[in-house]
């Protein structure tokens, strides 16, 4: 049996970090995991649909996961009620509407689900203020990541994602999670008749990999715009 | 010929799929010299993989002169006609210089080289 003790994360480089190491611990065939929030006073849209995912991750590895519900905080647990995850994880309770972009999991490309889920429960719930054609011009935009995902990522588990309103901050969060080889592993393999390829680095894949035009998919179709895109309209990604 | 995009795709044109289902239609027309005219009314929503597809792989095979004469684009808004621009320069560029992926490649071991 492993514990995951999940601490409290925000969306700060390190925790991210914190992301990583959690699926060291779980990154095994045939783990019987229990997680515990005891020690979990903050959790972010970002950690909620990254632990969504790993949990599916380890289930598909033969392996068993048990949320301990009732180690959360007060105020988590009304969090992961409202945006659905505990629901879709076996709890009663929720979803409600509030300031939660619900937490979701697609095994598979469903184009006009997710641009409903955009438009709608991201977008079109009155917390901004956006003219339809920026509207549908941000979707097709975050629609890049999740087409990137589906086609590069391999992800077998599928792709997992939660978003969060933050009021007091003018933040309209929204997190895009898969499970796959990762964008390194694609360029290294994508390299790979050159020997010198093992020795690349993960951020210059990544750098290279957001350059506009540049490819993993073989010869055929010229390809390469959708990170770049989001990349040059975000300003960051 | 002329295709009305919406009946094929509804209103998302994004998915590579949809892309294919396009370019099925217009190429033997294009390759028959014929005139197609893509209308893309009621569409509202673009994306890369569905323009690299449909249109983007379409210079493979017809020079952009050619493809400007034969190819006739309707009713795409501001968003869709900058998300297909950017496809086609990119296209341009991926199949007239066969070089660019081994430069690409070469940028790329100067940076991991350099860290």
């Amino acid at each position: 049996m492993v514990t995951l003790n999940i601490p409290t994360i925000n969306d700060d480089p390190l925790d991210f970090d914190k992301l990583f190491a959690l699926w060291n611990q779980a990154n095994d065939d045939f783990l019987d995991v229990n997680v515990n929030f005891s020690r979990c006073y903050f959790l972010r849209q970002n950690a909620v649909a990254f632990l969504g995912g790993l949990a599916h991750l380890i289930q598909s590895r033969y392996g068993t996961v048990t949320f301990n519900w009732n180690s959360l905080q007060d105020r988590i647990r009304t969090n992961l009620e409202q945006n659905g995850f505990m629901a879709i994880f076996g709890h009663a309770g929720g979803p409600w509407t509030g300031n939660s972009i619900p937490y979701r999991e697609d095994a598979i490309e469903d184009k006009d689900n997710l641009i409903d889920y955009l438009k709608t429960k991201w977008l079109g719930r009155g917390w901004v203020h956006v003219s339809d054609r920026l509207r549908n011009e941000i979707v097709g935009r975050v629609w890049e990541i999740y087409a990137n995902a589906f086609e590069h990522g391999e992800s077998a588990i599928g792709i997992f994602s939660c978003g969060q309103h933050y009021p007091a901050h003018h933040e309209l969060k929204l997190t895009v999670v898969d499970f796959g080889v990762g964008i390194p592993s694609n360029v290294r393999l994508f390299f790979r008749d050159d020997p010198r390829s093992r020795f690349l680095s993960a951020a210059s894949c990544l750098k290279w990999a957001f350059e506009s035009g540049t490819t993993t998919k073989p010869n055929g179709t010229s390809r390469g715009m959708g990170l770049g895109f989001c990349e040059n309209k975000q300003g960051q990604t | 010929m002329k295709v009305d995009v919406f009946k094929v795709t509804g209103e998302n044109c994004i998915t590579l799929e949809d892309g294919h289902k396009i370019f099925d239609m217009i190429h033997p027309e294009l390759s028959a010299g014929r005139v197609v005219e893509l209308d893309f009314e009621n569409v509202k929503i673009f994306a890369s993989p569905f323009f690299n597809s449909a249109i983007g792989r379409l210079l493979k095979d017809f020079k952009s002169e050619d493809l400007n004469r034969l190819l006739k684009i309707t009713n795409l808004t501001p968003t869709g006609m900058s998300v297909l621009k950017r496809v086609i320069e990119n296209a341009k560029e991926y199949y007239s210089n066969p070089e660019m992926r081994k430069a690409v490649d070469d940028v790329l071991l100067e940076q991991s080289q350099n860290l």
